[in-house]
Order: structure tokens, then sequence, then C-alpha cells
């Protein structure tokens, strides 16, 4: 693991070009109705959507991806990355996925070429796939030969600590508070990891209606620092 | 393999006008002959003789509307799942739209009942050229006690697949505990909604005077809508009650029916 760890930490900086920045997935309107409007409030979001958009959709497709790695079954990666997108029913949050995902496909193919990714590249020019981050983040993991667990867990860390360097700026709380927080989902992400692993590939996707709600309600609002 | 209930129904066009060609039941299911509440199109109820859902039973409803048919179908009452101990009720639902055909798809609403599981699982084959109106909602359920959210959990899957693939794939599961209401969830509501329309004929003007039926209903509800990958709509709705649902549904369907086909609008509930 040691020769791998300098390749997991560049892939889980938070000043890894993928274009995560600009994503708040639903959380910004949560602040603009003043639901999120300090440390406490975002902290009870912020786990929920630990526990719920995170467990089961991008994390479980995280290690369903991995495993279909390690089975060699790219037909049921590309499957996968269908159902992930026809999840998204929130146009702005599919779309978002779409661009994080092009940008660490385009970037990691560079710098960690593999086949898998190449032929991913290549289903995306030919618009077979719509492409998703959680899916490249396994594919790069996979080739690294970083253990499943890991992989997984280093997902969901990459997830909130982008969402909570947004929240950072936009709420906006204080740089400690941010990574105090960091700091206390530790746990939260370590359960949801757990829980990740015992789930079914037909507990994929189960949405919480109120988040998707906000997601679709983020096209309207007026004042906008992210795209979704 | 044995159903607690099985309904087939096909639906064909002839000269302008859709009539049901094939239709088939067994079990607790029963449909009654179509209601002309238009004059070209029928409108099908779907009957459940025994009044509600018990512990294992198993439903299979098929619907197949081929070229150019148009349809209505939609249920006699409620949807009532009972206490289930050892099996979840599981309803599946398999629909088949074929070029130009029109499925109005206008269930009432699902009522769970205290301790209550249910796996509802809908697949729907369309065609670009086809549309689909499809609405779905869940109520808190009832207990003796008048407490709400006492089920044990509901599982809701709805696949579309267009033109073959897979465009849009609606995935809710609600299981009761402490944040089911909280932020994120229900978001302190009781009720949820759904109503999607894939359909060639929703432009961008359809889905903007959408906009101005669901700001009227903002006070009362909480919506959120958007489009999908395929030409439609797709909407979101929390409330506090049936009847505020009920009427945002009519209004995006009176809507529907008045923009995209010109016609008027249809009142199918029964009481």
């Amino acid at each position: 693991m040691m020769d791998k760890l300098l390749s997991l930490l560049q892939l889980c900086d938070s000043n890894f070009p993928s274009g995560a920045f600009s994503h708040s997935f639903g959380f910004e309107t949560y602040i603009y109705h003043e639901k999120i409007r300090n440390y406490e409030t975002f902290k009870t979001v912020l786990c929920t959507y630990i526990e719920t958009q995170l467990t089961y959709v991008d994390g479980l497709a995280c290690r369903l991806t991995y495993e279909c790695l390690a089975k060699k079954s790219e037909e049921d990666i590309w499957r996968l990355d269908e159902m992930l997108t026809a999840l998204s029913l929130a146009r702005e949050t599919r779309e978002g996925n779409r661009l994080i995902g092009e940008r660490m496909l385009k970037l990691c193919s560079e710098i960690y070429p593999s086949d898998v990714l190449n032929n991913y590249k290549e289903m995306y020019r030919k618009k077979r796939v719509y492409v998703h981050p959680a899916l490249v983040f396994a594919m790069v993991c996979y080739h690294m030969e970083i253990p499943k667990d890991i992989t997984v867990l280093s997902y969901l860390y990459v997830a909130v600590q982008s969402l909570i360097q947004n929240a950072v700026r936009s709420i906006p709380l204080g740089q400690t508070d941010g990574q105090k927080l960091l700091v206390f989902v530790q746990m939260h992400m370590m359960d949801a990891a757990q829980k990740i692993d015992c789930l079914e590939e037909t507990d994929l996707g189960a949405m919480a209606p109120g988040l998707e709600i906000a997601q679709m309600q983020h096209e309207q609002l007026s004042v906008r620092l992210f795209m979704s | 393999m044995n159903w607690s209930g099985l309904l087939q129904c096909t639906a064909i066009d002839k000269h302008g006008c859709t009539m049901i060609s094939d239709c088939y039941y067994e079990g607790a299911f029963k449909l009654i002959r179509p209601v002309y509440l238009h004059p070209s199109q029928p409108t099908i109820y779907l009957i459940h003789l025994g009044g509600g859902y018990v512990d294992g039973d198993r439903y299979k409803t098929e619907i197949v509307l081929k070229e150019k048919a148009k349809l209505i179908a939609t249920t006699q009452s409620a949807t009532k799942v009972y206490k289930t101990v050892k099996m979840p009720v599981q309803q599946y639902t398999f629909i088949h739209l074929d070029e130009q055909s029109v499925l109005e798809f206008l269930p009432d609403p699902l009522i769970a009942y205290e301790n209550a599981k249910f796996y509802q699982e809908t697949t729907i084959h369309m065609k670009e050229s086809s549309t689909l109106i499809y609405s779905d909602m869940i109520t808190p359920g009832w207990s003796e006690s008048g407490e709400l959210f006492r089920y044990d959990w509901i599982r809701s899957k709805l696949k579309v697949y267009y033109e073959g693939s897979l465009k849009l794939f609606d995935h809710l599961y609600l299981k009761p505990g402490d944040e089911i209401t909280g932020i994120l969830q229900m978001e302190g509501y009781t009720h949820f909604g759904s109503f999607l329309v894939l359909s060639p004929f929703i432009t961008n003007n359809v889905v903007h005077e959408m906009e101005t039926v669901f700001s009227s209903f903002s006070s009362q509800a909480h919506i959120g809508w958007s489009t999908p990958m395929v030409p439609g709509l797709v909407v979101r709705i929390l409330a506090y009650e049936t009847d505020v649902i009920e009427m945002i549904f009519r209004a995006i369907h009176e809507l529907i029916r008045k923009r995209c086909f010109g016609e008027g609008s249809i009142f199918l509930r029964k009481y």
C-alpha cells in the first residue's frame, strides 16, 4: 500500500482539478433558503447526505464498478453508467456528474493510463456512455491495486471534502470549522463504507426525495454560485 | 408462476378510435368494460376485488398499446397494503408503448398500513414517438393509533427503456425511522407525489407554461421539476394532503392534454 499512497493522496487532493468545486449537488438550494446557515445545520445535512445519496448512489456505484473490474466484466460497467445517469432525474446533477466525470477521465487517462480508462473514453467518444466520477475513480484505484474497501472510503472522502470546501466558501464557514467537520464525519464515512459493503446491486439509486427536489429547484434559483 | 392477481390488456387503434383488442385477468384483479370519457379514447379502471393487498401477495399488470392507440388507465380506489409478516407484497407492472401511442397511467394513491412492506417495480418500453403520462402518490399510511409512517418500508422502482435503452430510472425507498420526516428526506411533509411525462410534444414552451402552474401551488406544496434525458418533464411533490397532490396532478395533466394534444381535461375520480 505504501507505494500507492502518494498516488491515492494525489487523487483525493482537494486541488485535483476535477471541477467538483463548481457543484453543490443541491446544497446551494438549502443555503439559499437558509435551511443550511451555519456549522450545525450544515453538519446535519451532510450526515444525512452521506447516509443517503453517497451510500446508495455514488458509494455503491464505486464498489460495484470495482467488483466488475475484478470480474473483468466491462459490459456490466457500461450498464452501471447507464443506470447511474438514468437515476439522476435532476438535469443539473446529471450534467454536473458528467462534467466532473469527463474531466477526471481525461486527466486520469493521461496520468494513470489503463485499458479500461481508454475503453471508457472510447465509449464516451461514441456517446455510448455518459461518464460518472464514481466509475472513473474505481477504475483508477483498481488499476493501482488499491484495495476495494479503501477505494470506496476514499471516494466518500473525495465527495465529502469537496462539499465541505464548497460550504466553507458559500455559507460561509471558517476554514477551521470546515476541517473540524471533516474530522467529525470520519465515523459517518466509515459507517457508510461498511453499509455499502453489505448492500446489493438492487439497492442502487434509492434517492432521498427532499434532496432530489432541492437539486431540481437549483435550476430556478435567482442567485447561484454553483452549476448544480 | 402463480400471481395473486394478473391483468393483461392490449389496446389498438382502429380508424382513429382506440379499442381494447385483448384483455385477460385472473385472481384478485379485474377489468371492467372500458369507459369512454373521451369519444375515441377509452379509460380502463383496474380493479382489485379483495379491497387490499396482504402478506406475500404478488401482482402483475401488463398493458400494451399498439401503434397510435390512446388509453387512459387508472384504479378504482387507493391501493391498500395491509400488515405483511412474512413476505413483502410485490407488484410488477409492464407497459409497452408502440409508435405514436399515448398512455395516461394515473392510479390512486398508495396507503401502506402498520407493518406493511411493499415492493413495486414498473418497467416501461417506449418508442420515441410515443407518449407516457405517469403519476404515483404515496401517503404516510394508516395505523390504529393515528400515528403516521408506521409501515415497515416501501420500495418503488420505475424503469423506462426508450428505444431500447434505459433513460430514466426512478428509485424511491422509504423506510420510516428517525430521519424520514427530516431534511433531505420528507422535509417535514407527509405525502409524496411524482408526475412524469415523456413525450415528443413536451417543448420548452410547455415546460415554461408549467412553471406558472407550479408557482400557483407553492404555498401548499414543496415542488421540484426538471427535464430528463429524453423530451419530457419530471415533477416531484411533497405536501400534507392527498387532495393537494391530486389538484397539482390534475393541473399538470390538464395543461398537457391541452398543449400537447389539443384535448380538454378528463375527470377520472369516482368519488
